[in-house]
């Protein structure tokens, strides 16, 4: 990650900026929304390793003085699925890239809140974003900030 | 309806607040299927979009309106290992890939 970030400024303006965007590591919340009122099902049980990781890989190129971290701004966002096939897949396809265990419990409860609603449900998973915003540092200003530091 | 990845466009306020992307060279880092890229290039930006998966650049391709041809071109590439000039953007965005 941190080899990334170095090609990543390599490629960068003098004073350019890179956008760190990603998922925060916190556990995504899943629900339904019926006539405008959600109901909360539970938490999913992600591994946060790999956030961990680029947290020290960012700390590190700014350690190094290669970047200025100027900004970082955490916000909400949702996914929206209309069907228990489509959250299925999703959840499917995360829990094999990550190796998280089953979820199954999550998908019963899920399918039995659309049941009983007939299936005019939507199901929503909620999790914050993080934006990070990292300033190219140059040269000279990298040689001052030592020398004052 | 399939599933829609914010659509109260958090995301897009919240770029917007941090740069100002109107005719600046970006390069976005995972673009996936490009659901990205194309807010990035309605914000005026001239995208260049790279992913390792091919099967997914195709989608890109596949899925971007031709209004917003002009501004964004996919491609497959690594973050490793960058196929570009030294101090050719300004702009690099990570997307959920970091």
């Amino acid at each position: 990650m941190v080899h990334a970030l170095h090609e990543a400024r390599r490629v960068l303006k003098p004073g350019g900026v890179l956008i760190d965007l990603r998922p925060a590591a916190v556990h995504r919340q899943v629900g339904v929304i019926r006539a405008g009122q959600s109901q909360r099902l539970g938490a999913m049980r992600e591994k946060f390793d790999d956030d961990y990781a680029a947290n020290r890989a960012v700390a590190e190129v700014v350690r190094q003085g290669l970047f200025k971290l100027e900004r970082r701004i955490r916000f909400d966002c949702r996914r929206t699925m209309d069907s228990l096939a489509e959250f299925r897949a999703w959840l499917d396809e995360f829990v094999t890239l990550d190796k998280l265990p089953s979820h199954n419990w999550l998908i019963e409860r899920v399918s039995q809140a659309l049941h009983e609603d007939g299936g005019k449900a939507k199901i929503v998973i909620t999790g914050p974003l993080d934006l990070g915003v990292l300033k190219k540092r140059e040269l000279g200003e990298r040689k001052k900030a030592a020398g004052s530091a | 309806m399939p599933l829609r990845i914010d659509p109260e466009q958090n995301e897009v306020q919240a770029l917007k607040q941090v740069a100002d992307w109107r005719g600046q060279r970006v390069l976005e880092i995972g673009c996936g299927d490009g659901r990205l890229t194309q807010r990035l290039a309605r914000l005026g930006a001239q995208v260049q979009a790279i992913d390792p998966n091919v099967t997914l650049i195709r989608a890109a391709r596949k899925r971007l309106p031709q209004r917003l041809a002009a501004r964004v071109h996919f491609q497959v590439g690594r973050a490793g290992r960058l196929e570009y000039p030294k101090e050719s953007f300004d702009l690099v965005v990570f997307s959920w890939v970091l």
